[in-house]
């Protein structure tokens, strides 16, 4: 998509270089200020509440070395990638069927609003007595928190879309099918990536929580096991460890995003 | 007008009103006995007074939208009156449809955009895209294929709705003061763009605008149409002989008289 960017004809001066520089350096500053904080913090409150800084990076290291802890991350993201699969599916597909049927979402749109209130990790003992103690209930919890913000986004896109262009669409003789997939879904797209923003860091939390109270593998076992065992510098490992794969999984949707709305006028402007 | 033709397009009687607000107030006519016809091959400009219905009146020939009441016939065939269930927007390709917005996907080039209803219709391929190609040029769009909407002047997005239409070739165009919004100097080369499109390819056009002086230039008849609920005011048959020199038409002789006549049915 990098046409969009030679096709613009705006006079813009090149950035100024050290403005980017004062961002790079702000940000390696900003870092380091919070690793000290941790640091003096960690001295401050004593090894049982809170896990210096350096022993923790060499906790990972040691993890990685070994291989546990790669082993942790996939089942987690295993879980969740799954559990996302399901709960993102249904909360695109949903509102594509609706879409057809006025009258039935009409009747069915409160109960799918009442419902998103009901505190989904409270439903997890209910959904180990109905589901066992494998993968099932920890998918049920993981679907449900991605279905959600999907949903709901994708269900307002689909309202949101420009009447006009689907005339338009209609009398150059497209198809429904064509609409759905031309029209609907491209104006719907920075919605669903909107939700995804929400969807896949909550899936990720999800997947740890739910580890947290079954099972004994993963990223939330690894916490929760270190928490028993009074192991506070491995509780934070895997504290670090889960943000770290989120912030991975954000910056790979960041860029999914810029892509696929490459021709948004907006992203320009966003440039520092 | 021969009596053995039938036309080509035929509404007779035409009532449309849209509902009241929830009950608040009652339901009013845009258009009421409204009857007019049109033949294979005319160019027909519709002028009349805003909020007179023009576009409502477009849209339901292009089954957009739904009549209320009386009737529109196309080739023989009459729309469905009072169900929008049973509408076919653009009657199977045989109407094109200029809207006034230009109504571009904003998330499509100008090429993929213009490309959009061949793409649709399952017609791409060689032949099609050189035409499209070829149209791109004749309007003045060549080196933009690869921008987008919003990086497009205001012209060139009318020009890339119009040949949007035009790729695809529809016996019948209808347009909703396409020129509307442009300056002076962009809608006369538009003008004489479509003049010169039309010679080649003789389509049955309406034209709605709200500038006298635009219905005399392009049309071979305009009808005037009167406030709402809109009826139909005058008609007049365009005398100026073609082809026509859009820049030096108010120089004819018989363009004043028109223009006063038609002047003082539009209120």
């Amino acid at each position: 998509m990098s046409t969009t960017q030679s096709a613009l004809d705006l006079a813009e001066p090149t950035p100024v270089r050290w403005r980017q520089y004062a961002v790079t350096v702000g940000r390696i500053l900003l870092a380091l200020l919070l690793l000290a904080g941790w640091k003096v913090g960690a001295d401050v409150a004593g090894p049982l509440y809170a896990a210096d800084p350096v022993k923790v990076a060499r906790r990972i290291i040691e993890d990685t070395a070994s291989g546990t802890l790669l082993r942790h991350i996939y089942v987690t993201l295993r879980l969740a990638t799954i559990g996302f699969a399901i709960g993102c599916g249904f909360g695109v597909v949903l509102p594509f069927l609706l879409r057809r049927l006025p009258r039935l979402t009409a009747a069915v749109e409160p109960y799918i609003m009442a419902s998103v209130g009901v505190p989904k990790y409270a439903l997890v003992p209910l959904f180990i007595l109905w589901f066992g103690i494998d993968d099932a209930p920890k998918l049920w919890l993981v679907g449900l928190l991605v279905f959600y913000p999907v949903f709901i986004a994708v269900f307002a896109g689909i309202r949101n879309v420009d009447r006009r262009l689907i005339n338009m669409a209609r009398v150059v003789g497209a198809s429904e099918a064509a609409i759905s997939r031309e029209v609907v879904w491209n104006s719907l797209l920075p919605f669903f990536f909107a939700s995804l923003r929400i969807a896949l860091p909550r899936a990720i939390s999800a997947a740890i929580i739910a580890e947290f109270l079954v099972g004994n593998e993963g990223l939330g076992f690894l916490i929760e096991n270190s928490r028993q065992n009074f192991d506070t510098t491995g509780v934070f490992a895997g504290v670090v460890v889960s943000t770290a794969v989120v912030l991975v999984i954000n910056g790979v949707l960041v860029r999914l995003d810029r892509y696929f709305n490459a021709w948004r006028p907006v992203d320009r402007d966003m440039d520092i | 007008m021969t009596a053995a033709a039938e036309p080509l397009l035929e509404v007779r009687d035409l009532g449309k009103r849209f509902a009241g607000r929830a009950g608040r107030d009652a339901p009013a006519w845009v258009i009421q006995g409204l009857s007019f016809s049109v033949n294979e091959g005319e160019f027909l400009t519709i002028i009349g007074p805003s909020g007179s219905g023009k576009t409502t009146l477009l849209n339901m020939i292009a089954q957009i939208d739904v009549a209320s009441s009386g009737m529109v016939r196309f080739q023989s065939q009459p729309a469905p009156i009072g169900d929008p269930k049973a509408l076919n927007p653009g009657l199977t390709c045989k109407i094109g449809y200029v809207t006034q917005e230009d109504n571009l996907l904003p998330w499509r080039t100008t090429l993929q955009n213009v490309l959009f209803p061949l793409k649709v219709q399952g017609r791409l391929n060689d032949e099609t895209r050189a035409h499209a190609e070829t149209l791109i040029k004749a309007v003045g769009l060549a080196g933009f294929e690869k921008h987008y909407p919003h990086e497009l002047s205001g012209g060139m997005r009318k020009r890339a709705s119009l040949i949007r239409t035009l790729v695809y070739d529809p016996p019948v165009i209808l347009m909703d003061e396409p020129f509307g919004p442009l300056d002076a100097q962009t809608r006369v080369q538009l003008q004489e763009d479509l003049l010169r499109l039309w010679n080649l390819g003789r389509k049955t056009i309406i034209f709605v605008t709200h500038d006298i002086g635009e219905a005399i230039a392009l049309g071979d008849r305009t009808l005037v149409l009167s406030r709402a609920p809109a009826r139909v005011a005058g008609e007049h048959v365009i005398t100026i002989p073609r082809p026509r020199d859009i820049r030096g038409i108010m120089g004819h002789p018989d363009f004043g008289t028109l223009y006063q006549s038609i002047r003082a049915q539009v209120q």
